[in-house]
């Protein structure tokens, strides 16, 4: 108070004038201070302490302790200016778009309170009826506090000046006067048009500039297949909902990518078991190592990955009538003829569907085997491909030319090359030798520090863009939130190096309205702004399918099964079912999430066939040594059901450098492994047992059912024999029913499509603010997950049937859990629903010792709140919790509530608009995210109702229901469409 | 022989060696008035006091880390607390079952060993009551299990075992200090009159409640102790047959068994019966009392042991029998589990300790040998410890659906605090010595006299 004012305490103000105080003339006249007459008479005793003082020290000892247990200071503004429509409380949905691999997935994002917490699929995109896992996570990368926040040079922080003034003073100049030779832009796959616009206008301006592609997991085999086949590059669309019998060569369709939930919707339409439906979708899969598109299949043989192509070669064989190889086993060999046989017998609804890791020759054979079988233009269709896309150049020449030290200026829009690119093209070293490059990405991985510039990229849900799924239709995407760390998007980037001097600032909602200004031809473009925008896609924004013509057939192409010769191995790249190429390795969500087969979570290992295994004398855990010419390094084994003898399966995306706290050296890289020359499967490899061993974070140890019946199984004969629906008995109970007026909730999980793709595990995990427990909890067996999805395996480990089952609370209508709980903290509801109190609960954990589903989660620690695990505790993490949904502490139980926030929510707004519920108006998170619809949810008491329906399916029935518990969630047995002809193996 | 003369020969063979009134109160008296201990005393006073500070330290992590410092995991959602809490209270149950039981079936031997047998009680289920509430995730809220008036109008789930739990593990702490202490006070008196220090006549003096040793006292004491005997006879039972309920009114596959209150109650005077062997040995040899607790004691222990572990074995029996007969998979499962999977070490070891070992006592040379009935209580205790670890942590080990199959392994913390817990039992047992008289003196005494008058 004092420090700022002068000596005399007036703050500087008095000049020399006479400023004494006075009170009465005589004061005044008496020269110097006045003096204040003693306000006692003497004698009077003063107090030690004055009443002032007094009152003082009281004010502060009542109010200091408060203020010492105030939480720290945060701010808390209120709007000044209140956005349009938000209202407190109230979540808003936007259609927009994530990407994966390129390629759109179209989504409503809701939003609260201009937070984005949760992705949902966009009913308007009728592609697709779920998400995938990545689309799941997305929410959570987009608050990532690993993310980049800041423009480096050199790995020091620089500014977006510093940037811009050097390429308005140098780089564009040099572009410009070599007509931009040295230029090369390097990107992922691109299919957002506006983009595309832009780098086609960049190759026109700048004629000695390149544009150049890499994507770890891509389709160049497939588009080379077409051009093989037809002479022309096309894109390939499977029809799935149109096919009767599929065969898969090697190609995981159902498994993740960015046409996962498009193929699982297709395929599921034609597989469901109905009471009324007599024929059902029938999958053959012939593939190196299980994936859900095997486990889903009728038919699988494990075929090592080089051999696959013999396998197509006698498909063919089979068809002409010609003798099959006799090199095939004889197992093989009578699969692929009745499988043949099947094929030939449904004309026009039979398809065969080559993987993305199958040579083009393949992919070629495949399209005349499909022409023969009448698929092509039934149930495959083709497209041309875009031609600004064709523009696109391969990678290894670009290695070639940045080591030729010809590339001078070279941009890399998002991606991670220098971790994913093969490793005999030494992109890392051949990036030293560029003067110029500058990586745009969301994190600093490995490439951003191997560059001189990074540039901070936006996150999809910050950002305005545009792109096309998979299957082709057009999506549009709008920003959720302001840029929570900066960042920039490729517009302004690719703008700087065409016009540095051109405004920057919202250069993404321009460009991507000046282009569809134009692309659409609207006369009046706002209306159609407007109506394409709030539904997320373009009205007549996929391209028109082509006839491809007569296929080609090769007949130089005569490939040879091998028999496994010995101790040698053939490595197969697998991409990661949460991971994808790695790029979302610092997703705890999807770091935990285990794989659906192997039930891994945070890490990889080389999947070994049980008799290999047993050959190199190694169990799970046990490290194997993976050795090539270049060297070697050593992995965990794991013991793999339905992996191919002689073929070891090696997931991408692990063992990170640099991708966050989350992420970084969890798993093992295998891209070291990988060549140019083979990219999906390295033959060759020597295997041996190394030393020590290395955990598994598995959630599953036990993979047999004991001949208990928990997945029932049926053959569609049998299925179609089945007694009409008659009432289930339970077993008596002592307590009385009780009566729900309103509603009774329940659901119905469809294994006969469930494909265990783990969307509804993220989903649930994303709504109901599932924690992360982290790798150490998930070894002491401790997840947390609300769903899980059990898989078990019936028959020979060789050749074993997979089967997939998500448990989550079964809210039982006698549950277990209710009357032993101690202080009434799991209760039942009024609409049947088996509820947990977390602020009633002590955590004795009765309620989950008597659960026979144990599908209760406790919080050993708290997860959620102080005790997270790595930086899960940042406060920026809040942001991504649904508001709707307690986070529970250390100490209490949990599990699934049926998503009662949204029964609630449901219920509210019914009957603020006076009308009844509606029979699918409540729509829980792993049911909205199911790519299957096998997860059907509603309100029993409603005779419309879908769940109301399934509940009479003849294969209906609960699960342990012999115990009387009653389980509201019940199960569709899986019917499976098999081919009597076909023995299993 | 007539009734009367065999309960005379009864009571001549398990009454003390003639000593005398005087030099009884001695024996009982010095070793806290008079007798300096040894080394032997403040070793493991020390061992004992070094582990209860490893118990205090245990406990202080566990309530700012939370249960997950255990090795507790989704499935085995029970695990050392329940354990633990289940053994110690089981040891629990043998002081009272002697002093109550014994004595309304006029076991006259009883009066050598039950003041320590229920002190071992008390402080066992004190122990025993402890786990309960460190094992909850919210042990601050413990006092939700009891019935009080709130705002919230929530009373607890009365259906639940563990409110049943709560209910008898209080009344029987609660029960059984009471009856501890009214056999207490006329040694106390005793101890009051012989004191040294005005200090010690001055607490003694108040504990004594003013015993005089009239004769209208005497009766009273006598009336009421019996009455309170006869009304410890189903606490006893109860106790720990609603632990055995925790378990069995689940549905759990080899929880939900109608055997397991009887089951529970046999194995806890089992395991109670042990530990009073396993105590009642070092005793009798550090203060010299082997012509108080004599070897007649020790072999009447040994048939009781060997009478219970014959009733452990047909409980075992019945368990297979009825997981058979059931044709339950999952009961099947796990009956095989015990002989076969991972947990069945364990389970042999069990078998031997708790229903071979004590069959050694169909010999009279091993009832008489005091190394062999050591060694077998001891090997009884581990024993039943096994089978507590065995119900608590297989059995939810290998429920009813594979994918939820864990196993469970014990952490650091797991095992300081059971060591701790032990430890703590130990310092508490030798301050018990010195300030107690651990033998019931008055009832010596009336013995003595008994058998003078015969």
């Amino acid at each position: 108070m004092t420090d700022r004012t002068g000596e005399c305490g007036c703050g500087g103000a008095c000049g020399d004038g006479d400023d004494r105080l006075w009170r009465t003339p005589e004061d005044y006249l008496r020269d110097g201070p006045v003096e204040a007459a003693a306000e006692f008479p003497k004698g009077v005793r003063q107090p030690a302490l004055s009443r002032r003082t007094a009152l003082k020290l009281l004010a502060a000892t009542s109010l200091l302790p408060a203020a010492a247990c105030a939480p720290p200071p945060r701010d808390i503004v209120p709007y000044v200016n209140m956005p349009e429509r938000v209202v407190p409380g109230e979540p808003l949905q936007f259609a927009t778009m994530v990407t994966l691999s390129g390629f759109a997935q179209p989504v409503l994002a809701t939003s609260r309170e201009g937070r984005p917490t949760k992705l949902e699929p966009n009913p308007a995109y009728r592609g697709a009826v779920g998400t995938s896992v990545f689309t799941q996570g997305e929410v959570l990368s987009l608050y990532d506090p690993d993310r980049s926040r800041t423009l480096l040079h050199e790995g020091e922080i620089a500014s977006w000046s510093e940037l811009h003034r050097t390429v308005v003073e140098r780089v564009q100049p040099g572009i410009a006067a070599a007509r931009g030779r040295g230029l090369r832009i390097l990107t992922g796959r691109v299919t957002s048009p506006t983009l595309l616009d832009q780098l086609d206008t960049l190759l026109d301006r700048y004629p000695g500039a390149r544009w150049h592609c890499w994507e770890p997991v891509d389709t160049a085999n497939e588009q080379e297949g077409a051009r093989l086949a037809f002479g022309r590059p096309l894109e390939v669309r499977p029809r799935f909902d149109r096919a009767r019998r599929i065969l898969s060569l090697d190609a995981d369709f159902l498994g993740p990518g960015p046409a996962q939930t498009a193929n699982a919707a297709a395929y599921a339409d034609g597989a469901r078991a109905r009471a009324r439906v007599r024929e059902m979708t029938r999958l053959y899969c012939v593939e190196p190592s299980l994936t859900i598109t095997g486990a889903t299949a009728a038919h699988r043989h494990a075929v090592g990955r080089g051999n696959v192509a013999a396998v197509a070669k006698a498909v063919m064989d089979a068809l002409e009538g010609q003798p099959i190889d006799d090199a095939l086993p004889e197992s093989l060999t009578d699969f692929v003829a009745a499988a043949a046989r099947d094929l030939s017998g449904h004309p026009g609804e039979a398809l065969i569907v080559a993987g993305r890791a199958q040579p083009p020759e393949v992919h070629a054979l495949v399209h005349a085997i499909n022409e023969r079988l009448g698929a092509n233009g039934r149930t495959v269709s083709f497209v041309a491909p875009d031609a600004v896309a064709a523009r696109c150049r391969p990678l290894a020449p670009l290695v070639r030319e940045m080591r030729a030290g010809e590339v001078e200026t070279l941009v890399i829009l998002d991606g991670n090359p220098v971790y994913d690119a093969p490793a005999d093209l030494g992109f890392g070293a051949a990036l030293r030798e560029v003067p110029f490059s500058l990586h745009l990405g969301l994190m600093r991985n490995e490439t951003a520090r191997a560059c001189r510039w990074h540039v901070p990229a936006l996150h999809a849900l910050e950002s305005w863009g545009d792109g096309r799924t998979a299957d082709g239709q057009t999506a549009l995407q709008q920003p959720l939130i302001t840029p929570l760390y900066g960042g920039r998007s490729p517009f302004a980037l690719l703008g700087m190096l065409l016009d540095p001097l051109a405004d920057f600032d919202d250069v993404g909602r321009r460009a991507v309205r000046a282009h569809w200004r134009q692309a659409s031809g609207a006369a009046d473009f706002e209306a159609w702004w407007s109506r394409n925008l709030s539904r997320g896609l373009v009205e007549d924004g996929a391209r028109g399918t082509v006839d491809p013509g007569p296929a080609r057939r090769h007949q130089g192409f005569q490939p040879e099964f091998e028999a496994g010769r010995d101790g040698a191995f053939e490595a197969v790249f697998l991409p990661h079912p949460s991971m994808w190429d790695g790029r979302f390795a610092n997703n705890a969500w999807l770091q935990e999430t285990p794989e659906p087969l192997s039930k891994l979570t945070w890490g990889n290992a080389a999947l070994l066939a049980p008799a290999d295994a047993e050959a190199l004398g190694v169990e799970d855990g046990d490290v194997v040594t993976v050795m090539t010419e270049e060297g070697g390094f050593g992995l965990p084994a794991m013991v793999s059901v339905g992996q191919a003898p002689g073929s070891v399966g090696l997931f991408l995306g692990y063992g990170r450098l640099h991708a966050g706290e989350i992420g970084t050296e969890i798993g093992t890289d295998v891209y070291p492994l990988r060549r140019s020359d083979a990219l999906w499967a390295r033959p060759g490899l020597a295997l041996a047992k190394g030393d020590g061993r290395r955990p598994l974070a598995t959630t599953q140890h036990h993979h047999d059912m004991h001949g208990r019946d928990i997945v029932r199984t049926l053959d569609l004969d049998a299925f179609a024999a089945m007694e009409p629906y008659e009432s289930h008995d339970h077993p008596p109970s002592l307590y009385p029913d009780y009566d729900y007026e309103s509603h009774a909730w329940g659901m119905v999980i469809d294994q006969t499509v469930c494909i265990g793709c783990n969307a509804c595990m993220v989903a649930c995990q994303a709504e109901n603010n599932v924690p992360v427990v982290g790798p150490d909890e998930i070894l002491r067996g401790r997840e947390m997950h609300w769903l899980r999805i059990d898989r078990y395996y019936k028959g020979e480990p060789e050749n074993a049937e997979t089967l997939f089952q998500p448990v989550t609370c079964m809210h039982c209508e006698k549950a277990p859990c209710e009357p032993v709980c101690p202080v009434e903290a799991s209760v039942h509801d009024s609409e049947g629903l088996n509820v947990q109190v977390y602020n009633r609960c002590i955590g004795t954990r009765f309620c989950q010792a008597n659960c026979p589903y144990k599908v209760r989660r406790f919080n050993f620690f708290g997860y959620g709140d102080d005790q997270t695990y790595e930086n899960l505790g940042e406060p920026v993490y809040d942001a991504v919790s649904n508001p709707d949904v307690s986070v529970r502490s250390r100490g209490v139980m949990e599990k699934c509530t049926y998503c009662v926030q949204r029964i609630s929510r449901a219920r509210r707004t019914a009957d603020v608009e006076d009308r009844p519920l509606g029979p699918q108006e409540v729509v829980t998170a792993c049911q909205a995210a199911c790519p299957t619809r096998a997860i059907v949810f509603g309100d029993l008491n409603n005779a419309e109702s879908p769940v109301r329906v399934l509940k009479d399916e003849p294969h209906e029935y609960a699960l342990l229901g012999e115990l009387g518990t009653r389980p509201r969630t019940t199960y569709l047995a899986r019917v499976r469409s098999v081919n009597g002809e076909v023995r299993r193996p | 022989m007539s009734a009367t003369t065999e309960t005379r020969a009864a009571t001549l063979r398990y009454m003390p060696e003639a000593m005398g009134y005087d030099a009884l109160t001695e024996a009982v008296t010095a070793p806290i008035l008079t007798l300096r201990v040894g080394r032997v005393w403040w070793t493991f006073f020390l061992v004992g006091l070094a582990g209860t500070g490893m118990m205090v330290v245990s406990m202080a992590w566990l309530f700012w880390q939370g249960i997950g410092i255990w090795g507790l995991n989704s499935s085995n959602i029970w695990g050392f607390a329940i354990i633990n809490y289940v053994w110690w209270i089981g040891i629990g149950n043998a002081g009272t079952l002697i002093s109550s039981m014994l004595l309304l079936t006029r076991q006259k031997w009883r009066a050598s060993i039950n003041r320590f047998a229920e002190a071992m009680t008390l402080m066992a289920a004190a122990i025993a009551g402890l786990y309960p509430i460190l094992h909850l995730g919210r042990p601050w809220l413990a006092y939700w299990l009891m019935p009080y008036p709130n705002t919230m109008e929530v009373w607890p789930q009365w259906r639940s075992p563990l409110v049943w739990d709560f209910f008898a593990i209080a009344s029987y702490i609660i029960f059984s200090a009471l009856f501890w202490y009214t056999g207490l006070i006329p040694d106390l008196a005793t101890l009051r009159d012989r004191a040294k220090s005005r200090g010690m006549k001055m607490v003694y003096g108040a504990f004594a409640l003013g015993w005089t040793g009239s004769v209208r006292q005497w009766a009273r004491m006598e009336s009421f102790h019996r009455a309170m005997a006869a009304m410890a006879v189903p606490l006893v039972c109860s106790v720990h047959s609603v632990v055995g309920l925790d378990f069995a009114a689940g549905i759990a596959p080899g929880w939900a068994e109608t055997i397991f209150p009887p089951y529970f109650v046999v194995g806890a005077a089992f395991s109670g019966f042990a530990m009073v062997m396993t105590l009642a040995i070092p005793i009798r040899w550090g203060f010299g009392l082997q012509n108080l607790v004599t070897l007649n004691h020790l072999d009447a222990i040994a048939k009781l042991l060997l009478f219970f572990a014959t009733i452990m074995g047909i409980s075992y029996a019945t368990e297979w029998f009825m997981a058979w007969y059931a044709g339950d998979e999952a009961e099947r499962h796990l009956v095989m589990e015990h002989f076969t999977g991972d947990y069945a070490g364990l389970y042999i070891l069990m078998l031997l300790f708790n229903v071979l070992a004590p069959q050694l006592f169909w010999l009279r040379p091993a009832r008489r040998s005091v190394w062999t009935l050591f060694f077998v209580a001891v090997l009884i205790n581990v024993g039943m410890w096994f089978e507590r670890i065995l119900i608590t942590v297989e059995t939810p080990s290998r429920g009813f659906l594979p994918a939820t199959w864990r196993l469970y392994v014990p952490t650091v913390w797991d095992w300081s605090l059971w060591i701790g817990s032990l430890c703590f039992f130990l310092t508490m047992f030798l301050i018990f010595v010195r300030v107690v008289p651990f033998i019931s003196l008055h009832e010596v005494k009336e013995l003595d006299w008994q058998r003078r008058k015969a």
